[in-house]
């Protein structure tokens, strides 16, 4: 009975896991929900005392990650800007898929800033007495809006269900909205921009943080541009990647090669063009900011272990420069094994960058009575996290099974059975 | 956030912030409303159908939507982007006017392939219906011998009630069995008179301007039904595994009872184009 109504869900001619294996998939995940809800109770009831962030270390694992799904999550507003407005129609295979990414990305990144910030009661603060001259209202704003879209953009994925679209209604108001899905895919660009610039910016504008301080442009200080870039360019290769798993969880061909090249091939330029930038920001930070500002660069790096000169060159070199050579060579990028491993070290760069300015930027003394400070999570931190992890998994994991996420897949589904 | 809450400044930094924000929540909102009032007119005109079928026909694959030039292999490769409505197609009527798709309808000859019986007296519908023209003007409607197939028994398939407008492309009948729902398309422009008898479903008396010009005739349609067996096979195959449309390779008498849940539920879907 269970099985008949689950099937009446699915879409005609797609093929998915019995619904007790669909089950079974989904159950460490609805357990690490549970366990996660708890801690955010325990949080929001509580106080931040649950977490190990201090008056010294206000950003600890939440922000870090926070600023790493919102990275990721770029994949959204820039797979529809490159659809949309830049006409990259084979990216139409994936961009379903990227929506839902996007949007699991910047509700969990909402609600985890929530819990950061706490008092959810009265939230609508940071909207009725905004400071405009904060980075963090424009972040905050941004983020609201984008999610504001996001979830609209989501509606024409949701209203192509199989029952759903049986309602005229429904299927007509999808239509509709892809006639005006332009002006949500600029919307999001004009958003994505700004916040994820200013996310940046707000590191760089931290004068009295010589390892973060950057100058710039105007009032934008270099991390601005840097966040951006590394956004755009991290976000086409975590859609790559998140593709690939899929098909390896679906244990079936989702999307034709050619999206697999053009988002390689979108994501090593704008990796290459992000590395060379960035180099050039800690040539100029080694030789110019930081001694200016009474620390020798070298400095920064004694600490050594997590911190040491290995972080800048893995930062840089390792999974900056090498995987975007590993994207841009097409020999190289047509296999799918290299392509996929130069994706994952795309996306562990941009994380690992922002961990450098969250979690490195506050650990290093400013003082010079001070001492490197180290954190380390509490488990409440930890499961309120593995709580959108596990959220993301789930909506994901729905969305796959009910809605159709890639509409080459059963394309490709009739030419496998022709083989 | 507005002038008369706490702590707002008429600044260059409030009034550029908030410029933004307000513009962007506008056009947001704007957008959101065009699409909404543009679906409820949609719906209010009645042109909710003709939208379900250009959504229904962009959900298929492009092997799906060959151009029937395409079947026929004069045009090999090409896919139809006219929604299966050739009356609008330049190509279609080019090749028309040339000697392309055999003429042949009137002649009452039947063509056959794996047991299904496709009589040529008739315009067929790429979603498995047919025409017919009667003495009196009329048009009878049915379902081919796949699409009968398919239904079952008569019971199986809804009709619609006499007076009803029917527009070609848009749903027309429904079939409800082994718990499986699917809409039907009408081949024509027309209204229901009725019931038919006989083979038909119903008789539709034509709409001004009446045109069979997006049928299929004579020496297309066996082409065209090799192409929907060797499809709706090859979508059984990649959504169910191995279950097989003909057997013998003849295609059952009742596919209903042949086919389990899931497979008919897939079948019913590609062959009336209902995916």
């Amino acid at each position: 009975m269970v099985e008949r109504l689950d099937e009446a869900w699915i879409a005609r001619g797609l093929r998915r896991a019995p619904f007790h294996r669909f089950l079974l998939w989904l159950a460490p995940w609805a357990a690490m929900l549970v366990l996660g809800a708890w801690a955010i109770f325990l949080c929001l009831r509580d106080g931040l005392f649950h977490t190990n962030m201090d008056n010294r270390y206000v950003f600890g694992l939440w922000i870090f990650l926070d600023l790493t799904v919102i990275a990721l999550g770029a994949g959204a507003f820039f797979t529809g800007f490159l659809l949309y407005v830049m006409r990259k129609t084979e990216l139409r295979a994936v961009i379903n898929s990227a929506v839902v990414l996007g949007l699991v990305c910047y509700s969990g990144a909402v609600l985890i800033l929530a819990v950061d910030v706490g008092q959810p009661l009265r939230a609508w603060f940071t909207f009725y007495h905004p400071n405009v001259h904060s980075m963090l209202a424009e972040v905050t704003f941004c983020i609201t809006c984008y999610l504001t879209v996001l979830l609209i953009e989501y509606v024409p994925v949701l209203l192509r269900n199989r029952k759903l679209k049986a309602k005229p209604s429904m299927l007509v108001l999808e239509w509709n909205l892809h006639k005006v899905m332009v002006v949500f895919a600029l919307i999001g660009t004009l958003l994505s921009f700004f916040h994820q610039g200013s996310l940046g910016g707000l590191f760089g504008v931290l004068r009295g943080r010589p390892f973060a301080f950057r100058e710039g442009l105007l009032i934008w200080p270099s991390t601005f541009f840097l966040f951006v870039l590394s956004a755009m360019a991290a976000g086409p290769s975590f859609v790559a990647l998140t593709t690939w798993l899929a098909e390896k969880a679906a244990r079936r061909r989702l999307v034709r090669d050619e999206v697999y090249q053009t988002l390689g091939r979108v994501s090593g330029w704008l990796l290459l063009a992000y590395v060379f930038l960035k180099s050039l920001d800690t040539l100029l930070w080694i030789n110019r900011t930081a001694p200016e500002r009474g620390f020798p660069a070298h400095r920064f790096y004694e600490y050594g272990g997590a911190f040491g000169t290995w972080v800048l060159f893995a930062e840089i070199a390792l999974l900056g420069l090498v995987p975007a050579a590993l994207l841009l060579k097409p020999e190289w990028r047509a296999r799918r094994g290299v392509m996929i491993a130069a994706a994952a070290m795309a996306c562990l760069g941009v994380t690992l960058n922002r961990f450098i300015f969250t979690i490195q930027t506050l650990a290093l003394p400013t003082m010079p009575f001070d001492r490197l400070l180290l954190y380390w999570p509490s488990w409440q931190e930890f499961a309120a996290f593995g709580f959108v992890v596990a959220y993301g998994v789930l909506l994901y994991s729905f969305s796959y099974r009910y809605l159709t996420l890639f509409p080459q897949e059963r394309e490709l589904a009739m030419a496998e059975a022709r083989r | 956030m507005f002038p008369w809450v706490y702590g707002f400044e008429w600044s260059p930094g409030y009034l550029i912030f908030l410029g933004v924000f307000y513009t962007v929540a506008l056009v947001v909102a704007g957008a959101m409303v065009f699409a909404v009032w543009r679906s409820f007119r949609t719906v209010q005109r009645g042109a909710a159908g003709e939208v379900m079928w250009h959504a229904a026909f962009e959900d298929l694959t492009p092997a799906e939507r060959a151009c029937r030039h395409a079947v026929m292999g004069e045009l090999p490769g090409r896919v139809c982007d006219n929604g299966f409505d050739c009356r609008g197609c330049r190509m279609h009527l080019r090749l028309l006017y040339a000697g392309g798709p055999d003429g042949a309808y009137g002649v009452p000859e039947a063509v056959e392939i794996c047991g299904l019986r496709l009589p040529l007296d008739r315009y067929y519908h790429r979603g498995h219906t047919w025409v017919r023209h009667e003495e009196d003007g009329s048009l009878v409607v049915g379902l081919d011998e796949l699409g009968r197939r398919l239904a079952g028994e008569p019971g199986a398939v809804e009709m619609p009630p006499a007076g009803m407008a029917l527009r070609v492309n848009e749903p027309a009948f429904r079939v409800r069995r082994n718990g499986v729902e699917a809409r039907i398309l009408s081949p024509v422009d027309g209204t229901v008179l009725g019931p038919a008898e006989g083979e038909g479903l119903i008789r539709v008396r034509p709409a001004e301007g009446f045109s069979t010009v997006h049928l299929l005739r004579g020496g297309e349609v066996k082409a065209w039904m090799q192409h929907e067996l060797e499809r709706l096979q090859l979508a059984l195959s990649a959504a169910c595994g191995a279950a097989s449309l003909a057997d013998g390779g003849a295609v059952p008498e009742d596919l209903g009872r042949r086919l389990g849940g899931r497979e008919y539920d897939t079948a019913c879907g590609l062959a009336f184009l209902d995916v």
